[in-house]
């Protein structure tokens, strides 16, 4: 038995609420959520017997439940990620408005714009090769074509470490807010 | 409840429901039923299904949705394998601590029974 048809629209103005506050997550992963809460207050009204408000009452506040949601997989998913903003919002997560958070998010991102400039520098190496640029008379090329494979190889390793860093910065401050839970 | 308590009760939160699942594949309110039945633990709705969502973001847990003759569907959750040797880990070092402090507690329990 589903929830009758009365409760209904007090179920959806719950769920609404939730979809509100967890705007910014994947659409996919609001409606996984949506449809898991939809199926437990199903659960609890047929199987169980209890009212519509009880089995709400059990989800807790729609805001409250949406932000126990919303922190841990923002935090989760940069710990996957190779996207910077994903990575970026982890970090924005992570220790809100400690010094920590603002030097680990200043390294990271001066390590990825030190990557950028050294695949920029590679690109330009061979724009300049394929334009006929030659390097201005009497200086010399120290590493020559040899720029190309070092810039780019450098910038990955750079963002290799700045994305290791970041992740494991997460890691530290869930691992750290697990330690004040216990 | 203590404060100490229940902060020793949310550090085994994940312990707790990876050993829910270690039979076998349950959905979120037969697990939040077997923590009031087989533990102490009596978890809100709240509490449990947003953690079931992070153990499933972090490759612990895995999910399907399965067509319930109750008329909706369940969100069903089981072990992944990295998840089962997480439960492994956390098993083997929670009897540890829990053996590590025996020698402590036994003469408490003994003369504080008196």
């Amino acid at each position: 038995m589903i929830a009758s048809t009365g409760a209904k629209p007090v179920i959806e103005r719950y769920l609404g609420r939730v979809r509100v506050a967890l705007r910014g997550l994947p659409e996919r992963e609001v409606d996984d959520i949506l449809r898991e809460l939809r199926s437990h207050v199903d659960e609890l009204v047929g199987k169980e017997g209890s009212g519509v408000e009880a089995a709400l009452q059990s989800l807790g506040d729609p805001v409250d439940l949406a932000q126990t949601y919303r922190p841990d997989n923002e935090i989760v998913r940069a710990r996957c990620s190779d996207s910077p903003l994903i990575i970026l919002q982890g970090l924005r997560r992570a220790s809100r408005g400690t010094l920590g958070r603002a030097t680990a998010t200043a390294l990271y991102v001066f390590g990825y714009s030190t990557m950028v400039m050294l695949w920029v520098e590679a690109l330009e190496k061979l724009l300049a090769r394929s334009r006929g640029g030659n390097p201005p008379s009497g200086a010399r090329e120290l590493l020559g074509w040899w720029v190309v494979p070092i810039a780019l190889l450098a910038g990955w390793g750079i963002k290799y470490a700045s994305d290791r860093s970041a992740r494991w910065w997460i890691g530290r401050h869930r691992r750290s807010q697990a330690t004040q839970e216990i | 409840m203590a404060k100490w308590e229940v902060q020793l009760r949310k550090g085994c939160l994940e312990l707790v429901i990876l050993g829910c699942l270690w039979p076998g594949k349950l959905y979120g309110l037969e697990i939040l039923r077997r923590l009031e039945s087989d533990s102490d633990l009596v978890l809100s709705a709240g509490t449990v299904y947003p953690l079931l969502s992070r153990l499933k973001a972090e490759g612990l847990l895995k999910s399907e949705w399965v067509e319930a003759d109750a008329g909706h569907p369940r969100k069903y959750y089981q072990l992944t394998p990295a998840g089962r040797s997480r439960a492994v880990h956390m098993a083997r070092m929670w009897a540890r601590f829990s053996t590590s402090l025996k020698g402590l507690l036994s003469p408490i329990l003994k003369e504080g029974g008196k």
